[in-house]
Order: structure tokens, then C-alpha cells, then sequence
């Protein structure tokens, strides 16, 4: 019951928020004008809040379900949680900071901080990954922790496909080639499996079985409450189905 | 400096960054909940007008909440591995039940309220921020009972060298939880209505437009003012009974009692320094006392004075002292927090974890790399985002972004001087 409730958030996060974090990724390619990206964020605003809460939840669930194992993978990677805390936070800042002001210099500065975060994340939680996945560490750990952050981009790439008009739909869809929206679903769903497999193995490669933290209340309380909390995720993809049409107030 | 110390320090920033965000987040929310509801009801447009005012700045406050949070819930993995390996099951499951009971579920909302303004039903809107605001509330619940497991253990089962929960009800009804919940949320309210009072203030001493809208809020602000600096008093002079013997020996100064739990706790625990540090503990507890003795006749002058309309135009020396005031609640509430959490040490969990021990296996040089990294990265956002919300304030209903999606636009690179 703990690994799946683990299972189910941490890879939540990699498929939803996958997005978001491959669109920040894509913004340069995206959006070539301060407008044009604006309307690329637009495409994830409403969800982004969404998203990251399944990460913050994953903590949740490894420091109240798997401790020791909390303790090991967080102090046992020092250096990549902090780039990871810390992409994340600049990622976060720039989208919340960067439609506040209209001054061109500040939207610029921001987008790059966007860009920058979103590739940190990316690639630190590469590097995490091909230390829980494949046991590589060091300099090789790059190659593995490239490969998951191309993935996280070509996610992003295809929800883009999904959510844009026009244009910039037309640049998102470079991964679908001329095949419409058929095809641009049939990316998203490529992505999104792929990232599914990488959570998948990864927790089979985690010692989870033995690091159970012992038997309370929590868990059943947890399992009981996940309907309610995809019907309110529910309740925002449906609400922002549609494409985007302008800018927004991120 | 050593090791432990730099943690300590590291975990102090971000907590009390942290709350100096969420505490303004918890108020201003049950404030812009209340409004909207007004709003709704009546199909009143100032209120509405009131609500995106006061909902833009909640919102930029938001943002560095949510941040200083996310990296608080890991850095208790990251540092502090030994308390969510010694405790994780009680202390731990506490924390994970706030993510999911809570956060979740605001998190969520609050991306519906934001985008959906224009795109959801005004009833389910309106829903939408009360469920933010109650959640808001359970998130607190839940921190206050991780926070109050540590300070006053209880309902816990010990197995070699981990707690576990024995006895849920108890650790969820933990006075030390209980009670701090309400003073902090009746805190947070203070914090939320001189907020409130102090920007309405600055807008009818400037005498910008919209001069109807910021009387009905100073109005607001005073007016909650008064309950909210009555219940902190109340539950903080109430919390007084549950705290730890050391903390109320070093708070009084008594040196005898001092040694007496000294030498008690040596007794059990082995040789060591059992004492929190006294002029910390002594001092942070003197300055959210001071703020109070000044908060508690001026709420209840505001409440008087809000009643006469003339005084609410243009009593300028009124109006600037509202203004003046606006980091009062900001400051007792640090200095609760230093004193609830100094008077804690040297124990991570009271009696039973020091702080020492709860510490992950870092060396000298990773904690001091993430203290700079962490500090130097939120110095500049809290700036950044203090220096946006006072002037998104100072601009006043015109400049809101919230809830203007669907409102025609000037193209945004066009004339970018017209912006400021």
C-alpha cells in the first residue's frame, strides 16, 4: 500500500509536471519574441501550481512513509538536491515574477531564469535518477541524466503541441511531424509512457520493500483521500482544456 | 561555526522566511474569502474590485511562500535526516498527511481561482477560495502538530531507535499543538488585518482614487484588528501552560530553577549542557510582548476611530501610523517563533532527540555550500518579491493583473513607458 501511494505521486510528478518543466526547457525554441512566450506559459500556467504539489507531496510520503529512505537519498545526494531545491525555486520565482513587470530587460531576465531552472531540474533530477537507476555516478552520469532531460523536453515539446495555436503550435509539433492532432496525441502519450517506465524502474531499483516506515494511520487515511485530490486535478484539466488563446496572469 | 550549527542556521532562515510569507498568506486569504463572499452575495462591484485588489497582492505574497516551503519540507530530509529516521513514523506522518490532507488540494484550487476568473461559474469561484483558505488552515494544523510533536512528545510507542505512532488521537490533540495552532492562526489574522489597514491608510493619506474601496477596507482591517490581537493574547497567555519547564526557567530568568533541570536532565540523559540558551529565549520572548503591549491599544483605538467617518478621510497622523505599523504583527511573530524554538534546544525532539543527533552525515563543507546557496538565492527573491508586493500595493486597483484576462489589452512590447 506504501509503495503504490509512493508510486502514484512521484510518478504523478514525472507525467504532469513533466510538462511544465519541458515547455520551461523549450521556451528559447518556443517563443522567440517576449509576447510569444508569454502565450507559451500560458499553455502551463493553470496547471504548474498543480503539478509541482505532486513533488511536494512524494517528500511527503517519503518522510512519513520511508524515512530512513528519505534520509539516505536526500543527505546521500547533497550536492544534486541543492541544484534541484534550487532550480526549482528560481524556475518558480521567474514564472510567478516574470508578468509582473512589463519592462522588457525584466521579462527578459526571468525567461532565462525560467530556462535555466527548468533545464537545472531536469538534469539534476537526471543525475538523482541515473544514480538510483543505473548506479552511475560521476562524470558518465551525465550521459543517462541527458538522455531523461531530453525526454522531459520532447514531453514538453508535445504538450505544447496540445495546448498552442498557429505558430507556435506549428514549431511544437516538430516531434509529430504533419499528422495533426493525431499525431500530437499520439507523442504526448509516447512521452508520457516513457516517463512512466523511468519512475517505474526506478522505484523497482529502491530499496522500498525494507524501509516501510511501520504501521499507522497515514496510509490508509492517504489512500483514502486520492479519488478526491485527481477529481480536483480532474476539475483543472478539464476547466483549461481547451488551446490557448492569449496571455494569462502568469 | 561548526556543522550542526550552520544546519540550525540554515533551518532558521528558511522557517523564518517562510513564516513571514505564510503568515501574511493565512490572513490575507480569510480577509479576500470574506470579501469575495460580499462580493458574490450582494453582486457588489467594489467589493469585487476589493477582492482582485487584495487577492494580486495575496498571490505575489503566495509565490514566496509556497517556495520557502517546498525547500523547508526537503531540507528536513536533506540536514536533518536523524529526526525523520528517529521520528519520521509519528513527527513524519504528520508532515505527509499535510501535503496530502492540505496542500494538495490548495495548491490546486488556487490555479483554478487565479486562471478561472472569467472561465468558472461565480458561485464555484467563490467555493474555490474558502476551500484555498480552509485548507490553508488544515496545512497550518498539520505543521503546528509535526511542531508540537517535537516540543511536548506524546502518543508515540519508542522501538530501539525509532518512535512510532501508538496513539493517533493523542498526538493530534497535543495541546502544545492545539493551542499554538490557534495563537499562530489568530497571529496570522493580525498580520492579514494591519496589512490590510496600514496599505488602505497609505491610499487615503495619499488620496489616490478609489477612495470609497480603501475606507471599506481600513474599515475591514481595523475592525478584524481587534478580535484577532484579543485571541493571539488569549492563546498565547494560554499556550504559557504547556510549555517546557527549561523554556519557562530560562524565559523567567530563574537561575535555580535552571540548574534544578540541569541537573535533572544530566541525571537521565548523561553528562552534557541540557539548558536552552537563556538571553535568546528571553529576548525573543520580550519582543513579541513589546509589539503586543503596542498592538493591543491601538487595535482597539483603530476600532474607535474607524467608527467616525471624518477621522477615516483625513486623519493623516492616524492614517501614517497605520502605515507605520504594518511590520508590527511581522516582528511579534518572529520573535514567537525564536522563542518557541530556542527554548526547545538542545533537544530536536524534547526529552528524547537532541538537536545534535537529528543531524543528516553532511560534512563542513556541503552544509556551508547549501547555507550560501539557499541564503544568497532568497535574500535576492525576498527583496524582488517585498519591493513588488509594496509596489503593486502603492499602484493601487488600476495596476491588477488578477482576474483582467479576458479585459481588451495594449500589446505588451508597444509602449512599455506607459507601464510604470
Amino acid at each position: 500500500m506504501e509503495i503504490f501511494i509512493l508510486a502514484f505521486f512521484a510518478i504523478g510528478y514525472l507525467v504532469l509536471a513533466g510538462t511544465d518543466i519541458g515547455v520551461g526547457m523549450a521556451l528559447p525554441y518556443l517563443g522567440r519574441t517576449a509576447r510569444e512566450r508569454r502565450e507559451v506559459i500560458a499553455a502551463i500556467a493553470p496547471f504548474f501550481l498543480g503539478n509541482e504539489v505532486w513533488l511536494v507531496v512524494t517528500g511527503g510520503m517519503l518522510a512519513g512513509l520511508f524515512p530512513r529512505l528519505e534520509g539516505e537519498l536526500l543527505a546521500g545526494h547533497p550536492v544534486l538536491v541543492v541544484a534541484l531545491l534550487l532550480s526549482w525555486v528560481l524556475r518558480d520565482a521567474g514564472l510567478w515574477l516574470r508578468s509582473r513587470l512589463a519592462a522588457p530587460l525584466w521579462q527578459g531576465c526571468w525567461d532565462a531564469v525560467i530556462v535555466a531552472g527548468s533545464w537545472g531540474l531536469a538534469l539534476s533530477l537526471g543525475f538523482l535518477f541515473s544514480g538510483v537507476l543505473l548506479d552511475i555516478e560521476g562524470p558518465s552520469a551525465a550521459v543517462p541524466a541527458a538522455v531523461l532531460a531530453a525526454l522531459f523536453a520532447a514531453h514538453g515539446l508535445a504538450f505544447a503541441a496540445l495546448r498552442l495555436r498557429g505558430r507556435l503550435r506549428h514549431r511544437a509539433a516538430v516531434l509529430s511531424g504533419s499528422s495533426g492532432n493525431a499525431g500530437e496525441v499520439r507523442t504526448f502519450v509516447l512521452t508520457a509512457a516513457a516517463l512512466t517506465v523511468v519512475g517505474v524502474l526506478a522505484g523497482l531499483r529502491l530499496p522500498l520493500a525494507e524501509n516501510v516506515a511501520g504501521p499507522g494511520p497515514a496510509p490508509v487515511a492517504i489512500l483514502a483521500l486520492m479519488p478526491l485530490l485527481v477529481a480536483a486535478q480532474a476539475w483543472v484539466w478539464w476547466t483549461f482544456r481547451h488551446r490557448v488563446t492569449g496571455p494569462s496572469y502568469l | 561555526m561548526n556543522t550542526v550549527d550552520l544546519a540550525r542556521l540554515q533551518f532558521a532562515l528558511t522557517a523564518g522566511a517562510h513564516f513571514m510569507f505564510v503568515a501574511l498568506t493565512l490572513g490575507l486569504a480569510t480577509l479576500v474569502a470574506v470579501i469575495q463572499t460580499r462580493a458574490t452575495f450582494g453582486r457588489s462591484a467594489v467589493h469585487m474590485r476589493m477582492t482582485r485588489f487584495w487577492g494580486q497582492l495575496y498571490i505575489i505574497n503566495y509565490a514566496m511562500g509556497i517556495i520557502t516551503g517546498l525547500v523547508m519540507e526537503f531540507q528536513l530530509g536533506f540536514a536533518w535526516s536523524g529526526l525523520t529516521e528517529f521520528a519520521g513514523n509519528a513527527f513524519g506522518s504528520a508532515l505527509a498527511l499535510e501535503t496530502v490532507v492540505a496542500f494538495f488540494v490548495e495548491a490546486t484550487f488556487l490555479g483554478l481561482w487565479i486562471f478561472g476568473w472569467d472561465r468558472l461559474n461565480r458561485w464555484a469561484h467563490l467555493a474555490l477560495i474558502w476551500v484555498v483558505t480552509l485548507t490553508a488552515y488544515a496545512s497550518a494544523f498539520w505543521v503546528m502538530v509535526s511542531n508540537g510533536f517535537l516540543q511536548n512528545p506524546v502518543g508515540y510507542r519508542r522501538d530501539g531507535d525509532v518512535l512510532h505512532v501508538a496513539d493517533f488521537g493523542a498526538m493530534v490533540s497535543n495541546p502544545a499543538a492545539l493551542v499554538a495552532f490557534w495563537h499562530i492562526l489568530s497571529a496570522a489574522l493580525l498580520v492579514g488585518a494591519f496589512f490590510m489597514a496600514g496599505v488602505s491608510a497609505y491610499h487615503l493619506a495619499r488620496r489616490t482614487t478609489e477612495q470609497d474601496l480603501f475606507r471599506k477596507s481600513l474599515r475591514i482591517g481595523a475592525g478584524v484588528s481587534l478580535p484577532a490581537v484579543f485571541l493571539t493574547a488569549t492563546f498565547g497567555g494560554i499556550s504559557f501552560e504547556t510549555l517546557q519547564p527549561s523554556k519557562i526557567a530560562a524565559w523567567s530568568r530563574d537561575t535555580a530553577q535552571l540548574a534544578r533541570i540541569q541537573a535533572e536532565m544530566a541525571g537521565l540523559h548523561g553528562p552534557g549542557d541540557y539548558l536552552p540558551p537563556t538571553d535568546w529565549v528571553f529576548a525573543g520572548g520580550l519582543t513579541m510582548l513589546i509589539a503586543f503591549a503596542v498592538m493591543f491599544p491601538m487595535a482597539g483605538l483603530n476600532v474607535l476611530l474607524m467608527l467616525f467617518r471624518p477621522v477615516v478621510r483625513d486623519l493623516r497622523v492616524w492614517h501614517w501610523t497605520l502605515v507605520a505599523a504594518i511590520p508590527l504583527p511581522f516582528v511579534a511573530t518572529l520573535g514567537g517563533w525564536v522563542f518557541r524554538e530556542m527554548g526547545r534546544q538542545p533537544w530536536a525532539v524534547y526529552g528524547l532527540l537532541t538537536t545534535a543527533d537529528a543531524m543528516s552525515p553532511l560534512t563542513e563543507g556541503e552544509m556551508r555550500f547549501s547555507l550560501f546557496a539557499f541564503t544568497g538565492v532568497f535574500a535576492v527573491l525576498v527583496v524582488i518579491n517585498y519591493w513588488l508586493l509594496a509596489r503593486a500595493a502603492r499602484r493601487g486597483p488600476d495596476g491588477v493583473a488578477l482576474g483582467a484576462e479576458r479585459r481588451p489589452r495594449a500589446p505588451e512590447s508597444s509602449d512599455p513607458v506607459l507601464t510604470f
